[in-house]
């Protein structure tokens, strides 16, 4: 299907932000938001929303990604990704606006933008909001980040032969190598941080989501992991994964921004799988 | 006043630009050319910044996305050095059919080498503003595969990899690195692309950004300005401690080289 890409401008709490509207000849009823987190712009590492865009678009699904305030070419400061709920709003007005045929907007996010996603919905329990993509969801704090660790390098590094070796031969403190490991036990399982932080206002914003959750996640990813582990060891998100209406799809191999054609792919594939199904 | 998106239409494609209009009458204009892959993104947040204070003081400036990059059409992979000339000579007519005043060419790392090879190419009367300039585009490309060689290293099969990458470049295959496919076209583009001055000579503002106070210009900049200089450049450099936001994990910005930039062109 043919596309058109037009820059769209408009303003967010007197601020003006710059996006690219990816406009299939034949719109569907159901758009999508490309939620831009961390330190990219509406362009994505190594241009996957371009691309990403381009190929929904192709699919009939009109897709809208910007730049948040601070970011990109867009005015104002920089904030961080649990204060850009106004701008996700900004962006999904200005889709609709410009595609009146659009009901329905999906909310795609990338590691903290998937969290914003999340936490939009949570603020605001949007109506219009009819999915959620969420990849690699960022969930991180110093006891996720520890647990993760834990698990996942001094849990291989034991395992290792190279490990005990340079333990044996001196070449290793071993003082300092299990002094480290132990701090790193003592914050995994540290109690997470009160009040509410924003890891349960996420799983909050998941569990009262009236509409559809894709979830990816790469295999060779740690926020992938660390989410993984939150998700199955805290309270607030007991159950959440394995709830009605969420679809899990897991990319062997690929790193956190799927930096590989045949990885990017892979998402473009199964997000269009998923919104042909919730159209 | 907020910056004016829009594609300029090209014989490939469209190109994505954003013209900030000056602030009264012009003084001058500035065609932005950003710099190389991932570092563009990394980047944008500083061009936009600069390019406001640039608009605020009657300065316009037109930054263009070039095929494959950014928001403008094509694939990375299908870009090519010499189709990047043609839409940068793209921007050029788009300028001068809107304004009669000074033109300056502002490049952010590899967008110097472009810039360079655009005015000696086109024998268009420019000045020139430098941020961070590559001086070799050999060396980068070296740099820039060695990326791979990171990757892999991590992977743990880094053995030959250097070596295979150039093989297969030469063979006329597009390889792939950080995401990027990068052709052969634009390989043997960037390989040859050197800082040499331009016939007609102008103005030359060249800064570089480093994490000591102390730092000075390294030798090969020093040389290169050397160069500028015989050519009848007026030329004036500065080393600033800034982060070098083009590569920096988190976006940064530098303030510094901004005022240091507007500070220079009153002069």
């Amino acid at each position: 299907m043919n596309i058109r890409e037009e820059p769209l401008r408009f303003a967010c709490e007197g601020e003006m932000l710059f996006g690219i509207l990816a406009r299939p000849e034949q719109p569907a009823g159901l758009g999508v938001v490309i939620v831009v987190g961390g330190p990219q712009t509406r362009i994505g590492s190594h241009r996957q929303f371009v691309l990403l865009s381009r190929v929904l678009a192709g699919a009939g699904f009109p897709t809208l990604r910007f730049d948040v305030r601070g970011m990109g070419d867009s005015s104002g400061e920089k904030r961080s990704f649990e204060q850009i709920t106004p701008d996700i709003a900004a962006a999904i007005d200005t889709l609709r606006t410009a595609c009146p045929t659009v009901e329905r907007v999906v909310l795609w996010g990338l590691c903290d933008a998937a969290s914003a996603a999340l936490l939009y919905v949570e603020a605001t329990r949007d109506a219009r909001i009819a999915g959620l993509c969420l990849l690699n969801p960022w969930v991180r704090s110093a006891a996720t980040l520890a647990k993760t660790q834990v698990k996942h390098y001094y849990g291989q590094r034991l395992l290792q032969r190279e490990f005990w070796t340079k333990l044996f031969t001196g070449r290793l403190n071993p003082f300092a190598a299990l002094g480290e490991l132990w701090r790193k036990l003592g914050q995994a399982c540290a109690r997470p941080e009160q009040p509410l932080g924003f890891q349960e206002r996420m799983a909050r914003g998941w569990r009262h989501f009236p509409g559809r959750i894709l979830l990816i996640l790469s295999g060779n990813d740690y926020t992938a992991k660390e989410f993984l582990e939150y998700a199955a060891g805290d309270a607030s998100w007991r159950g959440l994964l394995e709830q009605n209406g969420v679809t899990r799809c897991d990319v062997p191999d690929a790193d956190h921004t799927f930096s590989s054609q045949k990885w990017r792919n892979s998402v473009e594939n199964a997000c269009i799988d998923w919104l042909k199904r919730n159209e | 006043m907020a910056a004016e998106a829009f594609f300029l239409p090209v014989a490939a494609g469209q190109r994505f630009c954003l013209y900030y209009a000056p602030a009264g009458e012009t003084r001058a204009v500035f065609l932005y050319l950003h710099p190389f892959a991932e570092e563009m993104n990394k980047s944008r947040r500083m061009a936009a910044l600069m390019s406001r204070r640039l608009a605020e003081h009657g300065l316009a400036v037109l930054q263009i996305d070039l095929a494959g990059c950014g928001d403008s059409s094509g694939d990375f992979g299908d870009a090519s050095w010499q189709a990047w000339l043609d839409d940068i000579a793209a921007a050029l007519d788009w300028l001068r059919v809107r304004h009669d005043a000074p033109l300056w060419l502002w490049g952010l790392r590899s967008g110097c080498l472009l810039a360079a090879e655009a005015a000696r190419r086109t024998e268009v009367a420019a000045n020139f503003l430098f941020w961070q300039p590559v001086i070799t585009g050999r060396t980068f490309l070296q740099q820039f595969l060695r990326l791979k060689l990171a990757g892999e290293m991590l992977g743990g099969e880094a053995k030959g990899v250097m070596a295979t990458l150039k093989q297969r470049l030469a063979a006329g295959e597009a390889v792939e690195i950080v995401g990027y496919a990068l052709s052969p076209a634009l390989a043997q583009g960037l390989e040859s692309a050197t800082l040499a001055p331009p016939n007609r000579p102008g103005r030359l503002l060249w800064f570089e950004l480093s994490s000591r106070a102390d730092a000075t210009l390294a030798p090969a900049s020093q040389k290169c300005l050397e160069q500028w200089q015989a050519a009848e450049f007026s030329v004036a450099s500065a080393v600033l401690p800034a982060p070098s936001f083009w590569q920096t994990t988190e976006i940064e910005e530098a303030p510094a080289l901004i005022e240091a930039t507007l500070a220079a062109l009153q002069t």
